[in-house]
């Protein structure tokens, strides 16, 4: 049936690799750094002010939009700022964020679940405790859960993303590993909220530790295995049930159009802390990794920063260039006084070295052949390079997943996959500016028009004023009334009402 | 002979017919050049360019009574793209029409407002709320930043704000590419 594949990708061995997957705890940090703005939507309102004191998983901001998840404190103490900050991005923006200074404390807030009765539990009411303990796609992607399984009730397979998203990440292996009865039991949780027939959890054929682990927990016969070969780009959404089920899922369109739900491992251990132990998502695995250290997982509070996580490893004195999401898809960045958010799965610290320049495209066509979506990312390069975007549209730049598997083979080192998000971010801006340009051009003529109806009626109303005055006064001239009859009879009677009064 | 001559004869006639009612049926109300010229404009309607508007703008421009280069907030690639359409040189911006700005929109302090509603009046695309003696706000997404309410106001109460990118605005630039 299944092909356990998929064209393109390509084969990267795990440039770090170690001999054993730990994850390390990272002690309380001192300060938390939670950046308001999330993957979607506005950003969150903050419902607490400078100076107040706040428990471990206490909501610190919301929203009002039902697609998005609530902000919680990760550890308690003191709110001391609410402004800009350097978040994670790659923009380099600055955006609001909440400092929270700790009291060494961890005093946690009583919040609300199922226990493990989870059974007797309504399926909207896990949803919405999944809402609210803040559970989104800890993949790299960030799509909130809940919206996730609200869009997906009723759905006959439930694929569970144990594929490490990229080569040299190992956060999603070292959670199977030690936390294999949380994943099972997190399975459980999404089956019965699914009602989904099947459960299929992936795992990467080179993670056999993982697999006998979770194998070990595993008692449930809706839940089954599958081990894919080692293929970068595996970890997407739409490749990954390609592999598994032979189904392909539409450009634009979802996995719950098809009946499957597909789920991280980090996020399904996210779901089952957060229905069962009643602990709202604070915490995540981080892998840090590179030249410069030896690779480890830290669990780490988010809004930790960066320098603070790479400090508990045995990282050299040497200048560093650091990278954060992952060698394919991650981004570079300047400075570790950065928080940890719930979409950095991974830290890259290597010994600093020099880019190697790009040439000019020789036109190999390598990266047509390893794009894993089928796309031609050399026409697509040229289209964007001159900023064409009608014709990127056209070679369907939309469903580019930015795997940067082109950028990886490319003999030229042209760093292919940032036209492509350039050109991306270009085609949004544009389409915005030209529906802001509709609306203005559409309001413009409206105002002509009121403005020419307004004088119209005016004149029309004046019109039939003198028209109704005329025909009155003809009227009483026909009577015999004359307008200095009329006046003297006012004047007569204006004459009467004041000798009454007096 | 004769056949032909009736044959062609009344195919002429009518394919005549068809073509007087298609001419009809068919006909291309308004012109549509000013239509194609008014896409490029901006429609910021700020009336920089002497006109009531970038729709008047276009009609002058399509008769030949303007020059392409007396819209500021279109910029330099603005009037490239009005040269190219027309297919004429293009003309550097003039500066006499005033200074390309950032886009940006404006806000009223609200607290100064006295409700004179003379912004109101001069606002071309309808963007504020308001009526007499009661506070006046801009509705900022139709806000086209055209600058018309800052004159008319009589207590200075409207002010620009510039429109920064955002993490959900931003566009990435390109690598530069070193070519060896």
């Amino acid at each position: 049936m299944s092909s356990q594949s998929y064209p393109g990708g390509v084969v990267i061995a795990n440039p770090y690799p170690v001999d054993q997957v730990k994850i390390i705890q990272s002690p309380l940090p001192d300060k938390v750094v939670l950046p308001l703005q999330q993957r979607i939507g506005e950003e969150a309102l903050p419902c607490v002010e400078v100076g107040d004191r706040v428990l471990t998983g206490q909501v610190i901001a919301q929203t009002e939009d039902h697609f998005c998840v609530p902000i919680h404190a990760s550890i308690s103490g003191i709110v001391t700022a609410i402004d800009k900050q350097a978040i994670p991005h790659k923009s380099g923006l600055k955006a609001t964020c909440i400092s929270i200074e700790s009291d060494g404390q961890d005093e946690w807030i009583k919040s609300q679940g199922c226990g493990s009765d989870f059974l007797h539990c309504d399926k909207q009411t896990i949803i919405d405790y999944i809402q609210h303990s803040g559970i989104v796609g800890l993949g790299g992607a960030g799509f909130p859960s809940h919206a996730k399984l609200n869009k997906a009730i009723d759905c006959h397979t439930l694929i569970i993303n144990g594929t490490e998203c990229e080569p040299g990440m190992m956060c999603d292996e070292a959670l199977m590993q030690h936390h294999p009865r949380e994943v099972i039991r997190g399975v459980e949780i999404l089956l019965h909220i699914t009602g989904a027939q099947q459960a299929i959890i992936a795992i990467e054929n080179d993670k056999q530790e993982a697999y006998q682990s979770l194998l070990m927990f595993n008692h449930n016969d809706k839940i089954s295995f599958a081990q894919l070969p080692t293929k970068y780009t595996s970890g997407a959404e739409k490749l990954l049930i390609k592999a598994l089920l032979d189904v392909e899922i539409p450009s634009g369109g979802f996995a719950a159009d098809k009946g499957i739900l597909c789920q991280n491992v980090s996020s399904v251990k996210a779901i089952f802390d957060a229905v069962i132990d009643k602990r709202p998502l604070v915490s995540r695995i981080v892998t840090i990794t590179g030249d410069a250290l030896t690779p480890t997982n830290v669990e780490v509070r988010l809004g930790t920063s960066f320098e603070q996580v790479i400090s508990l490893t045995d990282v050299n004195n040497q200048a560093h260039d650091y990278r954060m999401g992952g060698m394919m898809m991650g981004v570079d960045i300047e400075t570790t006084q950065m928080p940890i958010c719930k979409i950095t799965n991974c830290i890259f610290v290597n010994n600093k070295t020099l880019k190697q320049p790009a040439k000019e495209c020789i036109r190999c066509n390598t990266c047509n052949t390893v794009c894993p979506i089928g796309l031609l990312p050399q026409q697509l390069y040229w289209h964007a390079k001159s900023e064409n975007i009608e014709k990127c549209t056209d070679y369907h730049l939309s469903d580019c997943i930015e795997c940067a598997c082109c950028s990886y083979v490319c003999p030229s080192n042209i760093d292919l996959v940032s036209y492509f998000s350039f050109a991306k971010a270009l085609d949004k801006k544009q389409t915005a500016d030209q529906e802001r340009i509709d609306i203005a051009r559409d309001r413009f003529e409206f105002r002509e028009y009121r403005l020419d109806r307004n004088k119209e009626e005016r004149s029309q109303m004046m019109a039939e004023k003198k028209q109704a005055l005329k025909e009155k006064m003809a009227k009483d001239k026909e009577q015999g009334l004359e307008q200095t009859d009329k006046i003297a009879q006012a004047m007569a009677r204006v004459k009467k009402t004041k000798e009454d009064n007096v | 002979m004769i056949e032909s001559v009736v044959i062609f004869s009344g195919l002429t006639l009518v394919l005549g017919l068809i073509l007087g009612y298609a001419a009809i049926r068919f006909k291309v109300k308004g012109n549509p050049l000013v239509d194609q010229i008014d896409s490029i404009l901006p429609q910021t309607q700020c009336g920089q360019c002497d006109f009531a508007g970038c729709r008047p703008y276009a009609e002058a421009l399509a008769k030949g009574e303007a020059q392409i280069n007396q819209c500021p907030p279109g910029g330099q690639e603005g009037a490239d793209a009005l040269a190219e359409l027309l297919n004429i040189e293009t003309l550097a911006l003039n500066e006499e029409h005033g200074e390309s700005n950032a886009r940006h929109v404006v806000y009223v302090d609200e607290k100064l407002c006295i409700g004179c509603t003379l912004c109101i009046q001069a606002c071309p695309v309808d963007a504020f709320v308001g009526a007499s003696k009661v506070m006046t706000t801009v509705i900022e997404e139709e806000c086209t930043g055209c600058d018309l309410c800052i004159p008319v106001c009589p207590v200075d109460c409207i002010y620009v704000r510039e429109i920064n990118p955002t993490l959900l605005t931003f566009v990435p630039t390109i690598p530069g590419e070193a070519h060896v």
